[in-house]
């Protein structure tokens, strides 16, 4: 099966993200608010070579960034 | 040396006729035509292996309803409506944002999704409001990431704007 996503380099995992996100968004005002936090994700990280810590970075930006890299090769 | 063989397949005989009467006894019991449901989001369980009648699920490869004794399969789930008949004869509708569905040979359902609530807890006015929004992204000048990302928001809105109809 082809799914048009998966061309611009989106991961399946994210498909499910965006798509949960969206069915948060859509619920009423009260339900809304508690749902909403489980959306959140602050995780960081770091590549340690020769025993000194890297750059520390925000993992969902680097997965963004890693997908749009998927994306621009496969559609070049 | 035969006697022996003989011997021991009467040692083998005997102990299956006197478990006869009680394998009869669970076989009775065994047959159910009832499917053992368990509907998992990660954050709650919503069905937790309840016996309920038929399921109906919105599988990738097309809508299908689950009954007791189903041929075993696992189905990627589209976002959409999942219908549960349960014993009582009513039946309770969830809007699933996307997941899988197992079947399992035993007449078990498992199914995952990451979000999932009762169609009455969605505000009609907000999927109204993010449709507009997200068909502004979709044909806009954006990123290829964030065009993809607004056509799957419109798969999510059109399949839950259809099912609160």
């Amino acid at each position: 099966m082809a799914f048009a996503w998966k061309a611009s380099g989106l991961t399946y995992n994210k498909y499910l993200s965006v798509a949960a996100r969206t069915v948060r968004r859509s619920l009423k005002d009260d339900k809304r608010l508690a749902a909403e936090r489980r959306g959140d994700m602050e995780l960081r990280f770091a590549k340690w070579t020769n025993g000194k810590q890297g750059e520390n970075k925000s993992l969902a930006d680097a997965n963004a960034a890693s997908m749009a890299e998927a994306g621009s090769q496969s559609s070049s | 040396m035969n006697t022996f063989r003989i011997a021991r397949t009467a040692l083998r005989v005997r102990p299956a006729t006197v478990r006869a009467p009680l394998q009869r006894r669970g076989y009775a019991e065994a047959v159910s035509d009832k499917i053992k449901l368990s509907l998992a989001l990660p954050h709650q369980s919503v069905y937790k292996s309840t016996d309920v009648v038929q399921v109906n699920i919105p599988a990738e490869s097309g809508e299908m309803g689950v009954l007791a004794n189903h041929v075993p399969s696992i189905e990627q789930l589209k976002p959409g409506l999942v219908e549960v008949i349960e014993e009582s004869g009513g039946s309770k509708q969830f809007f699933l944002s996307g997941g899988f569905a197992i079947v399992q040979p035993n007449s078990e359902l498992s199914i995952n999704a990451v979000e999932g609530y009762p169609l009455e807890d969605f505000s009609a006015e907000a999927v109204r409001s993010q449709i507009a929004e997200a068909q502004k992204i979709a044909s806009g000048s954006g990123s290829e990431q964030d065009i993809a990302e607004a056509k799957i928001e419109l798969e999510v809105l059109e399949s839950l704007q259809a099912a609160l109809k």
